[in-house]
Order: C-alpha cells, then sequence, then structure tokens
C-alpha cells in the first residue's frame, strides 16, 4: 500500500528530469531521426535523402567506417598493453612513471589535440625534423601524414587515456591471486595478460571501445583540421550540408547512418552483457 | 635425509617496516608443515615469498640445493592453493584444472586423462564442463587442490585454504588433503591461524610471532612444552595465575602469594615427559604459571585433590560448550576459564584444581598485565 502511494510523488519527483531529457534529448534527436526520410520538396516521406547522402557520401562512409575500426582497435590493444604493464609490471619505477604520463591527453580537448597534431605531423612537422635530425630520414622522402593516417594517430592519442583508464582499473579489482595461480602455475606475464587478465576484464574492454567508438565516430573538429579535401569523415559532411547548403535533410541522413554504426557495435555490447548476466544466474 | 626446503636467515620488509625479521628453517622432503600465527605475524608473508610473489630483502631460500630467490615464480615448481581460490570464472573446471598442463606444452589428449584422473581423485567426475561459478565452496575448494596436483609438483603452498569453509566441510577437506598429500608424497607447507587444523594436518607445527619463529616442533611437542607464555597462550594455555617458584631438587615448589595456602610440588623430568609439569630452564622466584580450561576442573568448595594446585573460587558465568560447561571462576589470583562436565549454578562456591602435569611454568614477564582478581567470598 504504502509503495503504491508513493510512486506519484516519485513520479513528480522525477519529472522535472524526464521533462530535460525529454526536451533537450529525445525530442531533437527523434526529431532528426525522422526527418532524415523527410522529401521536403515533394513534402512527402521517402528515402531520397539516403539515395543522395550514399551518392555524394558513399566512399566518405566507408572511409570513416575503417578510420574508426582502426583507430578504435589500435586503442584498444595500447590500452591493453598499458593496463597489462600497469598491474603486470615488476619495475616499480616504470610503473610509476607510466601511470603519471598516459592519462595527460585526457585533459586536452579534441580540438587542441587536432591542431597539436597538425603542427606535429606536417610535412615540415615536428616528426619529421625530429627524424631528419637523427639521420634516420632523408628530406626528399619526408611526407606529411596530414590524412587518414593523422586522423587515427590523433584519435588513439586521444582516446587512449579513457581507455586505458577504465581498463587499468578493471584490471586493478581483479582478485590479484588469480594473475598469481597462472604465474605460480607456469604462465609468462604476457600469457597470463592474454589468457586470464583480459578475458576476466572483457566486459570492460568491449564498453571502453565503444565509448571510444562513438566518441571518435561524433568528433567533427579532428577530420576538419587533419584532413585537407576529399575523402573526409561524415561529421565534416553532415557541417558542410547544413552550413553551405542548409540541407538538413541529408545532414539527418548522414546523422542517421552514424546513430545505426553506433548501434550496431551497442547491440554487440548488450548481447554481451545479457549472455554473462544468464550466465551468472 | 636432506632438506627440501632450506630457508636461512630470511627478511622481508614492506616499505620501513620489516615482516619477517631472519628466519631459520629446514623442511625435509614428504613432510607437512603448518606455519601457524595470529593475524600479522608473517606466516602468508614467508609462504608468498617462497612462491616468489613477495621479494626477500635478505637472507636465502634454497629448494633441493638450489637458490630460488632468484627465480621467478613459475619456475620455483611450487604450486599453490589460495585462500580465496582464485579459480578463473571464463574457464570450466576442465580447463581450469588443465592450465598447468597446457602451459607444460602436454597433448590435449593427455592433460584430459589427467584431469579426469585428479577429478576422481576428488569426487568430482562429471563436472569437467561446468563453469566454476556453479560449484560449491567445497567443490572449488577441491578444483583449487586439483588444478595446483594436476602439475605433479613435489612442493605444495596452502594458503589457508579452509578458512572460507564452513565447519562441517573444513573437518573433511583436513583430512583429505592430508592424505592426498601423503598418497603423493608431496612436501606441503600450510598456511594457517587455527591451531586445531595445524595439529591435525601437520607434521611439524612452526609457530610464527612477529615475523619470527617463536617455537617448531612437532604437534605434540609445541602443545604440550610450549616454549614460551606466547606458544603457550596461542595453544590455548590461556589462563595465568602469578606464583612464586622455588627449585626444589628434581622438581620445583609453587606458592601463589595471593592464596598462602595454595602450594604445589611439581616433579620434572626429560622435557618429553608428558606426565611432568612443562617448566622452562629459567624460571625460578617470581614466574606465571599457564594452563588449558580443559585441563583444569572443580570440586564442590572445600574439597581436596592430591598432586594438583588448588585454590578456591566462585562461578560467575556458565556457558554450555556441548561436550561440556565453561566456567568462569573468580579468585582471589584472578579470574579462569575452567572447563567442566557438569553444570554449577553462578554463585557456586568450587574449589579449582589443576594437575601438575598441566602446569607450564615460565619466569614471570614483569611488562605484562596482570588479571585483576576478584573477591569472591
Amino acid at each position: 500500500m504504502q509503495k503504491r502511494s508513493s510512486y506519484p510523488l516519485a513520479l513528480l519527483l522525477l519529472s522535472p528530469a524526464l521533462l530535460m531529457v525529454g526536451l533537450l534529448f529525445i525530442y531533437p534527436l527523434g526529431y532528426s531521426l525522422s526527418y532524415a526520410f523527410r522529401n521536403e520538396k515533394s513534402a512527402t516521406w521517402d528515402l531520397s535523402n539516403f539515395e543522395k547522402a550514399f551518392s555524394l557520401y558513399g566512399n566518405d562512409i566507408v572511409y570513416t567506417l575503417v578510420i574508426l575500426v582502426m583507430a578504435t582497435t589500435l586503442t584498444g590493444l595500447f590500452a591493453l598493453a598499458i593496463g597489462g604493464y600497469l598491474t603486470l609490471g615488476e619495475n616499480k619505477r616504470a610503473v610509476s612513471f607510466l601511470r603519471w604520463l598516459y592519462r595527460w591527453p585526457l585533459f586536452i580537448p579534441m580540438v587542441v589535440a587536432g591542431q597539436l597534431m597538425r603542427t606535429f605531423l606536417a610535412k615540415n612537422g615536428m616528426l619529421n625534423n625530429a627524424l631528419m635530425s637523427l639521420g634516420i630520414l632523408d628530406p626528399i622522402n619526408a611526407m606529411s601524414m596530414l590524412d587518414w593516417r593523422g586522423v587515427v594517430i590523433t584519435f588513439v592519442w586521444k582516446q587512449l587515456p579513457f581507455a586505458a583508464l577504465l581498463i587499468s582499473g578493471a584490471m586493478a579489482s581483479m582478485d590479484r591471486s588469480m594473475i598469481e595461480a597462472a604465474r605460480n602455475l607456469g604462465a609468462s606475464r604476457l600469457r597470463a595478460l592474454v589468457e586470464i587478465v583480459i578475458p576476466q576484464i572483457k566486459a570492460t574492454l568491449l564498453v571502453a571501445l565503444i565509448l571510444s567508438f562513438v566518441t571518435m565516430l561524433s568528433a567533427l573538429s579532428v577530420p576538419m583540421m587533419i584532413i585537407a579535401g576529399s575523402p573526409t569523415m561524415i561529421t565534416v559532411d553532415m557541417a558542410w550540408r547544413v552550413n553551405s547548403y542548409g540541407d538538413y535533410g541529408v545532414a539527418n541522413a548522414l546523422g542517421f547512418i552514424s546513430c545505426a554504426m553506433s548501434g550496431v557495435v551497442a547491440w554487440f555490447y548488450l548481447r554481451h552483457s545479457v549472455r554473462e548476466q544468464t550466465a551468472t544466474r | 635425509m636432506a632438506p627440501i626446503i632450506s630457508i636461512s636467515g630470511l627478511r622481508v620488509a614492506y616499505g620501513n617496516h620489516e615482516v619477517l625479521k631472519g628466519i631459520d628453517l629446514a623442511i625435509a622432503p614428504g613432510s607437512f608443515v603448518a606455519l601457524l600465527g595470529a593475524s600479522g605475524c608473517g606466516k602468508t608473508t614467508l609462504l608468498r615469498t617462497l612462491a616468489g610473489f613477495t621479494p626477500a630483502s635478505g637472507g636465502s631460500i634454497r629448494v633441493e640445493g638450489r637458490d630460488a630467490l632468484t627465480l621467478p615464480p613459475e619456475r620455483r615448481g611450487m604450486a599453490m592453493v589460495f585462500q580465496s581460490y582464485a579459480l578463473w570464472s571464463h574457464m570450466t573446471v576442465a580447463q581450469n584444472i588443465g592450465y598447468g598442463l597446457k602451459l607444460r606444452g602436454m597433448p590435449r589428449d593427455k592433460i584430459g586423462q589427467r584431469v579426469a584422473a585428479q577429478l576422481a581423485m576428488l569426487g568430482l567426475t562429471g563436472y569437467e564442463q561446468r563453469s566454476v561459478a556453479e560449484l560449491s565452496g567445497g567443490q572449488r575448494q577441491r578444483v583449487a587442490l586439483g588444478r595446483a596436483l594436476a602439475v605433479e609438483p613435489k612442493i605444495l603452498l596452502l594458503d589457508e585454504p579452509l578458512s572460507n569453509l564452513d565447519a562441517r566441510i573444513r573437518v573433511q577437506m583436513r583430512h583429505e588433503i592430508r592424505s592426498i598429500q601423503k598418497k603423493l608424497g608431496l612436501t606441503a607447507i600450510l598456511v594457517t591461524h587455527d591451531r586445531e587444523e595445524a595439529m591435525v594436518m601437520a607434521d611439524l607445527v612452526v609457530v610464527l610471532d612477529q615475523g619470527r619463529i617463536a617455537q617448531m616442533g612437532t604437534p605434540e611437542a609445541v602443545f604440550q612444552r610450549p616454549a614460551s607464555p606466547f606458544v603457550a597462550a596461542f595453544m590455548g594455555a590461556e589462563n595465568i595465575i602469578d606464583c612464586e617458584a622455588k627449585r626444589n631438587g628434581a622438581g620445583i615448589d609453587l606458592r601463589i602469594p595471593a592464596i598462602p595456602a595454595s602450594q604445589l610440588h611439581c616433579p620434572m623430568s626429560s622435557s618429553e615427559d608428558v606426565a611432568s609439569a612443562s617448566v622452562a630452564a629459567d624460571a625460578d622466584g617470581p614466574v606465571q604459571v599457564h594452563f588449558r580450561s580443559e585441563a583444569a576442573f572443580l570440586r564442590e568448595a572445600g574439597a581436596s585433590v592430591a598432586a594438583t594446585l588448588q585454590f578456591p573460587g566462585r562461578i560467575s558465568q556458565v556457558s554450555y560448550l556441548g561436550s561440556g560447561y565453561r566456567c568462569e571462576v573468580n579468585t582471589d589470583c584472578g579470574a579462569f576459564f575452567v572447563d567442566h562436565p557438569t553444570r554449577f549454578a553462578p554463585d557456586d562456591g568450587v574449589t579449582v584444581c589443576i594437575p601438575g602435569n598441566a602446569l607450564h611454568v615460565f619466569r614471570r614477564d614483569l611488562s605484562r598485565q596482570a588479571a585483576p582478581a576478584k573477591a569472591f567470598q
């Protein structure tokens, strides 16, 4: 009885938050997704925005997907390496130094990271200058990396601390004796990492990768600053459709495609967590 | 027989805090050693240093004559059973047990045979494909033991392996582990804070106190002839009476200053003779006498029993133990717990009787706070 009587009060208390979420998130998202199917010329609902988006930006969609898959994979690999060393490393000084160092990019905004990488990766940038002064690179062979490589490097550099923070946290909270049991039976540190630690923190790894994928998918400043011209990432195309043509229809269709991409990775995550929950029951 | 493990002057420190302060210990092959002590005494640190998980700051550990301190954990040839079992939840029971064999590059069919043999020995046949999350505490404990035994180690390290089990399973597992160790001829080292567990399972009991070995010996020797007041108290002789002692020929005369009528002459013979009192070599003059609750008995007030140290008292509390009653008795020389087969009522006047051979006599530690005497008259 008491439960039922407190229900309206709970709803009342929640209503400001629900209203804000509805007005500021659900309504604009629903509006934008549904208007991807709106043909403004004929004032009908059809797939013309998608046809136009695929014909104009088909290559950019594939290009975006390839960049994201590469950057996410590299972020995951490097984050596992950092987390693994923080957990299994035996040189206390090296571990402390790495723990202090790896988080720095976390505090640098995406746009600053883009600008920083522009000066670092350009043909006459810091990277090539350093390689040339070390005699590793001939000036004639110096080339700019301000293309897909630059975007991947920037994304990995920016997202790595976030993923490593989650992953190393999960590794640190593992029962330490699980690792010791493997070492005790004869596993090297690398084998203990691959066969014991990574399977144990799989769920956190998946969350880190999905959140990194979605963050990188929504980044506009990095591809805009690093890639000059075409092909480019679809966030740049969306901004271009809106700012130059006032074409919200195609921009919404590209947004819908972005949502579909993150929807696919979210589906993988949900399927995995449902499986985990079933297993623990 | 040459020892399989020789520990000499072993020191371990966490920062500035020294946990092990010079441990010397030789372990014979095929023996079962229990490291016994209270929390923080260094027993788990000693086991972890043996396993290679905690670095030593001094001394040496030699295993079959070879220096083990420089070897990483995976090359020390010791298998460990952890307190938390440390089973890998992403693997099945068979995968957990077979992991050490996989690391050794054993063919898959041979791993299967070895795992099946382990499961049969541990009474877990049919559980191969189960997830470890589906097992009970006792079954998990068996899987952890099977995983350690599957690699056929010469040395088995057991870090409080029974402390997470309920009392009934714990008693059963003590005997199972002991019989497996005997059957396979392993050298086993057990860390425990449970003195009964140590005595039931081990050939050699090593009592640790504040990073040092307080005493080591057979369970009987440590129990009957504790070398110090600490060991006596840890092994259950927690009742302490302050007495005056005087050497008298082949024995010792004990007198309770607070109760002049209470006197006893204890004969002393060889240190292994359990029929005589255990008297420290330097016990003369002011001494502290320890006795166990179950070694003393009660009689009606005014009764007299020969060859016992006896004094009057009054019951203040009684609790039922199952096998008898534990009575708290207030006396002029302190309050004591005495076990008795029949019930006394609170406020009953009694005579506390302690047989001479149940006394452990040590020179009095003057820094010890004596238990306040409670007037009972």
